[in-house]
């Protein structure tokens, strides 16, 4: 209802913005990539760093995450407890290190099923001129519910658990992806060749997977990646605001959580996650920026 | 364009009924008893039935929904569970402190973001724009409540110069207004900041090649006039689009900063409802949010005719 | 050097600016009050919840109120006369008593309004409409009860201060469903409320009412005159303690109710403010277990948790590292109330015997079933509570089902007697006032009356017997003798686990002074400069 009936273009279709980087010049193969697309190069670096920490958390010096310890509480920063303790005594620095398993199991989770979802249904509507109609309305009805809102409604329905902040943040995310695949696909429809392929008879799933789909990917990717940065700060909002991942789980968003009341006090027990929470969505954030800049010129050019 | 107005407007009643449909089914099946919460730690089952009985809550579903159904066409939205006021009352009460905290952080984010976006674009490649652009990504990538609370240390703990929560009424004068308002209205401002900043570059970017702007420059027509009256008029549509998709997303981060800020807006009356199964209040906001949903979107619709003389309804 | 100058004159400039801010603020007439929790609605018989119950001691009066030995005194009664046989009550109220509305408070309106009450109070008012054989209005400051048996706790229940407390409302809302709520807030308590400015959550105003005329005696808890030194009084809801703590440190409020207690530290040091105890009767904390389904059903699976739980680690968990404000209580009583005794408590003391706690589980039979443990995360004290359960049960052996639920959820689930596999549950945290553990009366987390106690449903005919034999005490020699008893029964059948007993702070600006330690917000005497 709001971006579709802009004329010109449908902005939120043909996603954020065109081609603004200059052509990279050419050098060595690797070295060309690097300097080419630096934001790729260094938010990959930091979200492969960071899923190396969530898997290998165990062995990095790391404690039980829930073991509790009353008697030791709130302590500073140490040799000890290299990110200090929190109220109930629990090692804040292996609870930050397993939080990254958290936030990445979201963000990637909640990217992969928004985008197979909205995919799905975004090439229904576009092929089928009598859905869309119905599709596309109960998208705006969606869209129309600020989506933290609608995922803490959604949390109150069920139990707290990961499966279930997953669940509630793909609802709220995935009609961006089914807009933007139909949008895609309302403008290959209109391209001769596609027009062509209807035209000789060429079944619908065989146009859907020889021309729809390649030509879909490359914005599906770059939107995925910005699903899974907004995903991982959906995930710490909600656990912020007591309606996300169980409490008994650390996650950079219930850590920050337990430690909210006490952030005039002992900073660092929010300081630590807050810093892992956004140098993490940052990185993502860059390299989606990066992917778009890579790949639009291409996708440009085919369309 | 009055008639394709009215089809707008028509067009929107089955997403709103929707949503209340949704809403309302959603509330049904949630789990969380109001009447438990109200007889407290000290009640018998007993009592607890009672409450619930008497509340209404033990009717079936279909009958509760086409009976606050016909209330909210009559324009009743019916009585807070908990608080025994009427929902309209308390939706009233809070819409102030929200509207004026949206209305600042508007203000704020537009008033610094499209200048740094034009700048931005206009320094297109340099360090100027690089920098821009690192903001930009930041402030999308840090959480309304971490921004929150890193302002008011600084601004209201350490320096003593803001106070550190509360809303205080225009009515009061605007600098008790402004004082309560400046620091959540930047802290939600960021990430709406980085949207407009990003748009407004990219946009600018594509006006900037287009051949009129080139030939202005090549008539010799000045550089502000060309970035602010020429191009940033063009570009003015898909701001105005980012903008109002961005409303939605503002309503959601007003929830966490008003729980950050302590101020009694629509956020925060959403959240404890939800928290507390407060069915009626929470009907009524959602309700209210997508009707706002829909207006933001006809007055989008309306000011590209305003931008761009060449869209006509 | 010189740049410190500037941001210091920077500082000193902006401070300008917010100086009628500021002045405002300073008005002594106002006073600005950080409640435990945000008022939601105001009728003190409806709902049981604290915050309801101390909104409500500002707008009405009560027949008879207690002072700081919790004896009740009265308040809006003139005089009583009993019978020998504490079978005939008659009470006779003092002149001159007026509403907010302007009308004077007859009996009828204290008659519509004990009624209203005993229908909702478990603890004494339900057990006075059972012996009621009359409730009567004799003539327009009198009213009379007929009971069928004795009731010699009766200046008790009328005065009582824990929820629901009897609060004399005109007789037009008193009539209202006791299970429905009132929608009109007249009381003839020392404030009124303004019910324009009150916007839930957020905030409530109280305002003086002129027409009070407060007993001549000096104020003590409840009890004397109440005498209130401010027009308004502005409750202002702060559900985030980081916030409520700021506000504090800079002047826009001038009380906060209950501090967190790990920010007592910095507020202590920041000047202007003070900190004491709030409650010197405190609270205390309770391991609540479901008696009715495996593996708890078996006393030897109960006994193991006493064995193993660790009452400093409970307390440390929800109050902190300030070991004046908790201490571990192996009683169920009140520490520092009479009938407090530590007798049977062996088992919470020394020590803690996780092997012999195991041992006990497999005798019980336990091989690993889930346990379902209720948390309310919203809650910070059954959070904590909570958090150290999931590590005591998993350090015995148990197989811990950790259920983050909202209170609200969670009042839910727990009336649930279904097995924890289809819907109940094995365990919740909740704590007790002590105000309302200092005899077996108000105490209806002790009953063990099987069906018909509260949620957990215990069942142990040596802790019944003993709560009756309290009842008929004859002194405060018998009634301690029978409490000791009474510790030692609940503990061997483990009724519940204390997590131990804990106080809280309150603080407030200096130039606010006349606050008393009570389980109450008290505002009379109160003044500020």
């Amino acid at each position: 209802m709001s971006a579709s009936t802009i004329p010109g273009g449908d902005y939120t279709a043909a996603p954020e913005l065109p081609n603004v980087l200059p052509e990279p010049k050419k050098r060595g193969k690797v070295m060309g990539f690097v300097y080419g697309h630096p934001t790729i190069v260094i938010g990959g670096t930091v979200v492969a760093l960071m899923v190396l920490i969530a898997i290998f958390a165990p062995f990095l010096f790391t404690k039980d995450p829930t073991a509790l310890a009353p008697a030791r509480r709130t302590r500073a920063p140490s040799e000890l407890y290299w990110f200090g303790t929190d109220m109930l005594g629990r090692d804040v620095y292996s609870r930050v290190l397993y939080g990254a398993r958290v936030s990445l199991t979201v963000g990637f989770s909640v990217a992969f099923f928004a985008a197979i979802i909205g995919t799905a249904i975004g090439l229904v509507a576009g092929f089928m001129r009598r859905v869309d109609t119905v599709v596309m309305r109960v998208m705006d009805g969606l869209m129309s519910i600020p989506g933290i809102l609608l995922a803490i409604a959604l949390m109150a329905l069920t139990r707290a658990s990961m499966k279930n902040v997953i669940i509630a943040i793909t609802i709220t995310e995935f009609p961006r992806v089914c807009r933007l695949v139909r949008g895609v696909v309302l403008s290959l429809r209109e391209q001769p060749y596609v027009e062509a392929a209807i035209a000789s008879g060429t079944r619908t799933p065989v146009i859907i997977w020889k021309h729809i789909l390649p030509n879909t990917l490359a914005p599906l990717m770059v939107q995925a990646t910005f699903i899974c940065a907004s995903a991982m700060i959906a995930e710490a909002t909600l656990s912020f605001l007591g309606a996300g991942t169980p409490p008994i789980i650390p996650s950079w968003g219930n850590i920050m959580a337990e430690g909210r009341a006490l952030w005039q006090v002992k900073p660092y027990i929010v300081f630590f996650p807050a810093i892992f929470l956004s140098i993490t969505v940052l990185a993502v954030n860059m390299l989606g920026d990066g992917l778009r800049d890579a790949l639009d010129p291409r996708l440009a050019k085919r369309l | 364009m009055f008639a394709y107005f009215i089809r707008r407007v028509l067009a929107t009643i089955p997403v709103v009924l929707m949503v209340a449909l949704f809403v309302f089914s959603l509330l049904y099946l949630a789990p969380g008893d109001p009447a438990a919460i109200i007889a407290g730690d000290q009640a018998t089952p007993d009592d607890v039935e009672r409450i619930r009985s008497s509340l209404g809550l033990d009717r079936p579903f279909l009958v509760r929904f086409i009976e606050w159904l016909w209330n909210v066409v009559r324009g009743d939205l019916g009585v807070s569970i908990f608080t025994n006021l009427p929902v309209s009352h308390m939706i009233a009460q809070r819409i102030e402190p929200t509207l004026s905290l949206m209305c600042l952080t508007l203000f704020i984010s537009l008033s610094l973001a499209i200048p740094m976006g034009v700048i931005a674009a206009w320094k297109h490649g340099t360090l100027i724009d690089r920098a821009v652009m690192m903001v930009a990504v930041f402030g999308f990538s840090t959480p309304v409540f971490v921004v929150g609370y890193l302002l008011a240390y600084i601004f209201a703990l350490q320096l003593d110069w803001l106070p550190v929560q509360g809303f205080t009424s225009i009515s009061q004068g605007l600098w008790p207004f402004l004082r309560n308002l400046l620091l959540p209205s930047i802290a939600l401002g960021l990430i709406f900041m980085a949207l407009i900043a990003r748009i407004t570059r990219a946009t600018m970017l594509d006006v900037l090649s287009q051949d009129y702007v080139r030939t202005a420059k090549a008539k010799g027509v000045e550089q502000k006039t060309i970035l602010f009256v020429h191009a940033l008029k063009n570009a003015a549509v898909p701001i105005v689009t980012i903008v109002g998709i961005g409303f939605a997303a503002l309503i959601g981060g007003a929830v966490v900063t008003e729980s950050v800020f302590a101020i009694p807006g629509l956020g925060r009356l959403t959240v404890d409802a939800i928290l507390r199964r407060d069915y009626p209040v929470i009907q009524g906001v959602v309700l209210l949010f997508s009707f706002n949903y829909v207006l933001v979107n006809l007055a989008v619709d309306l000011l590209y005719t305003v931008f761009d003389p060449r869209i006509r309804y | 050097m010189r740049r410190r100058e500037f941001l210091r004159t920077t500082a000193g400039a902006a401070g300008l600016l917010t100086a009628p801010y500021v002045a405002r603020a300073a008005d002594a007439r106002i006073l600005r009050f950080v409640p435990q929790a945000n008022l939601a609605n105001l009728d003190p018989v409806w709902t049981t919840q604290y915050v309801v119950r101390n909104g409500a001691l500002l707008i009405w009066d009560m027949l008879y109120g207690v002072d700081d030995k919790l004896e009740p005194r009265p308040q809006m009664v003139e005089g009583h006369e009993v019978s020998p046989d504490f079978r005939t009550w008659t009470f006779r109220l003092r002149p001159n008593l007026k509403f907010h509305d302007g009308e004077p408070v007859r009996s009828r309106d204290a008659v519509a309004s004990i009624e209203r009450w005993m229908a909702r109070d478990s603890t004494m008012g339900l057990v006075i409409k059972k012996q009621l054989e009359s409730l009567d209005v004799v003539d327009d400051r009198t009213f009379r009860f007929r009971l069928s048996a004795p009731y010699p706790k009766m200046l008790f229940a009328l005065g009582k201060s824990s929820t629901p407390c009897l609060f004399v409302m005109p007789e037009r809302i008193a009539k209202t469903d006791p299970f429905k709520q009132i929608s009109e807030y007249v009381g003839s308590g020392p404030m009124r409320f303004n019910k324009n400015e009150w916007v839930p959550g957020s905030g409530a105003i109280f305002e003086r009412f002129a027409g009070y005329e407060p007993r001549a005696e000096k104020a003590n808890w409840l009890a004397g005159g109440k005498r209130i030194n401010f027009d308004r009084i502005e409750w202002k809801i702060l559900p985030d303690a980081a916030t409520a703590s700021g506000a504090l440190q800079n002047g826009e409020v001038d009380w906060w109710e209950q501090p967190l207690p790990d920010l007592v530290p910095q507020l202590k040091k920041t000047a202007g403010v003070s900190v004491d105890i709030a409650d010197p009767l405190g609270n205390i904390g309770s391991f609540r277990i479901n008696h009715l389904h495996p593996p708890f059903n078996d006393v030897r699976a109960r006994r193991a948790v006493q064995l193993a739980l660790s009452q400093a680690d409970y307390m440390r968990a929800v109050v902190g590292d300030d070991e004046s404000l908790w201490k571990e209580v192996p009683g169920f009583f009140t520490p520092g109330t009479p009938l407090y005794t530590e007798q049977g408590g062996e088992p919470l003391k020394g020590e803690r015997k996780y092997e012999a706690a195991k041992k006990l589980l497999a005798e019980a039979g336990y091989k690993g079933e889930p346990i379902v443990l209720l948390v309310a995360t919203d809650v910070a004290i059954t959070k904590a509570q909570g958090d150290v359960t999931a590590d005591l049960l998993k350090k015995i052996g148990m197989n811990v089902r950790y259920t983050a639920l909202d209170w609200g959820t969670v009042g839910q689930r727990r009336a649930k007697k279904e097995p924890p596999g289809e819907g109940g549950w094995n365990i919740f945290h909740t704590w007790h006032a002590g105000a309302d553990c200092v005899n077996p009366a108000p105490y209806i987390a002790l009953n063990a009356s099987g069906g018909t106690a509260w949620f957990g449903w215990p069942k142990s005919d040596a802790v019944q017997s003993k709560i009756e034999a309290w009842y008929g005490a004859a002194d405060l020699a018998a009634e301690k003798k029978v409490a000791g008893d009474l510790n030692q029964a609940a503990m061997d059948d483990v009724v519940y686990i204390p997590t131990g007993f804990f106080k809280g702070y309150q603080a407030w600006r200096n130039n606010v002074s006349g606050i008393v330690k009570a389980p109450f917000p008290v505002f009379w005497d109160v003044s500020k400069t």
